[in-house]
């Protein structure tokens, strides 16, 4: 009877065993290391679209000079949304403020897409032909969601495979 | 065959005699005993825990086996483990991916 419980432990013993060790090989090595990173998301970059040093740096540096520009879009974005709001508090009615300040904020927006293709073009030239097909097709559809995949909570993550 | 044969061993017998044991038995040993005996003579049927219980018994016996078992629940837990990884891999990946298109869009980055 000892002998069998022995056995018996020593099995569930290597069970454990070999589901953690599975587990922390092969979780704890990519995405855990990516999320430790300063840069995670330029980390995933590389690991999902496969590229070498040279295409990564490429990409480092186009994306680091979109940032500065993104961030500029970003505060612009806020001004313009903010005088909508404050046009919209004043009246309850579309007056031609609002519909000057709606116009403004979406001339914004034409301008802030137009600057996010060039810079997914950027990318993508920087990529393989094949990887940066991949990684258009993705980008595109995560900032221009068709039809099929807009639902109402917001979400927006899925994988590029 | 020699012709001491059937004879008894005087030497053999003196050490018999002498032998006495001191490793102590199990507990509740004899009542385990009779209770074995019980069910001898009723024919008690075992349950499916006994079944199985006289199975592994007889199938761990073997070394080869024995090992063969925690090979196969060291592989099992292995291909659960790799499994379950791969489930959150993909899970980490997706939020990685959202990142960074919320780095890449001013209509989706956070505002602090």
């Amino acid at each position: 009877m000892k002998r069998l419980a022995l056995i018996l432990g020593l099995g569930l013993l290597a069970c454990v065993a070999g589901y953690f060790g599975a587990y922390v090989l092969h979780a704890g090595s990519a995405a855990g290391a990516m999320r430790s990173g300063t840069a995670p998301e330029l980390a995933w970059l590389k690991e999902e679209f496969h590229l070498s040093d040279a295409e990564f740096d490429r990409i480092a540096k186009l994306h680091a000079a979109y940032k500065s520009h993104c961030a500029e879009m970003c505060r612009r974005i806020d001004t313009a949304n903010a005088e909508v709001k404050e046009a919209l508090a004043k009246s309850d009615h579309v007056t031609p403020e609002i519909e000057q300040k709606l116009a403004a904020a979406e001339q914004l927006r034409v301008e802030c897409h137009t600057a996010m293709l060039q810079h997914f073009y950027a990318v993508s030239q920087s990529m393989p032909p094949e990887q940066g097909r991949r990684y258009l097709e993705w980008v595109e559809d995560q900032i221009f969601p068709s039809e099929s995949h807009m639902d109402m909570s917001g979400t927006n993550g899925a994988h590029p495979h | 065959m020699s012709a001491d044969a059937g004879k008894p061993d005087e030497e053999l017998s003196k050490q018999l005699q002498g032998w006495r044991v001191t490793t102590p038995l199990p507990p509740r040993f004899q009542e385990e005993v009779w209770r074995r005996i019980e069910r001898e003579e009723i024919g008690v049927v075992p349950g499916v825990f006994g079944i199985l219980r006289a199975w592994a018994g007889r199938f761990w016996a073997r070394p080869a086996w024995a090992a063969v078992y925690v090979a196969a629940a060291l592989a099992m837990g292995s291909v659960f483990g790799f499994l379950r990884a791969g489930e959150r891999r993909h899970v980490a990946m997706d939020d990685l991916g959202r990142q960074y298109v919320e780095s890449i869009d001013p209509y989706q980055m956070p505002r602090h």
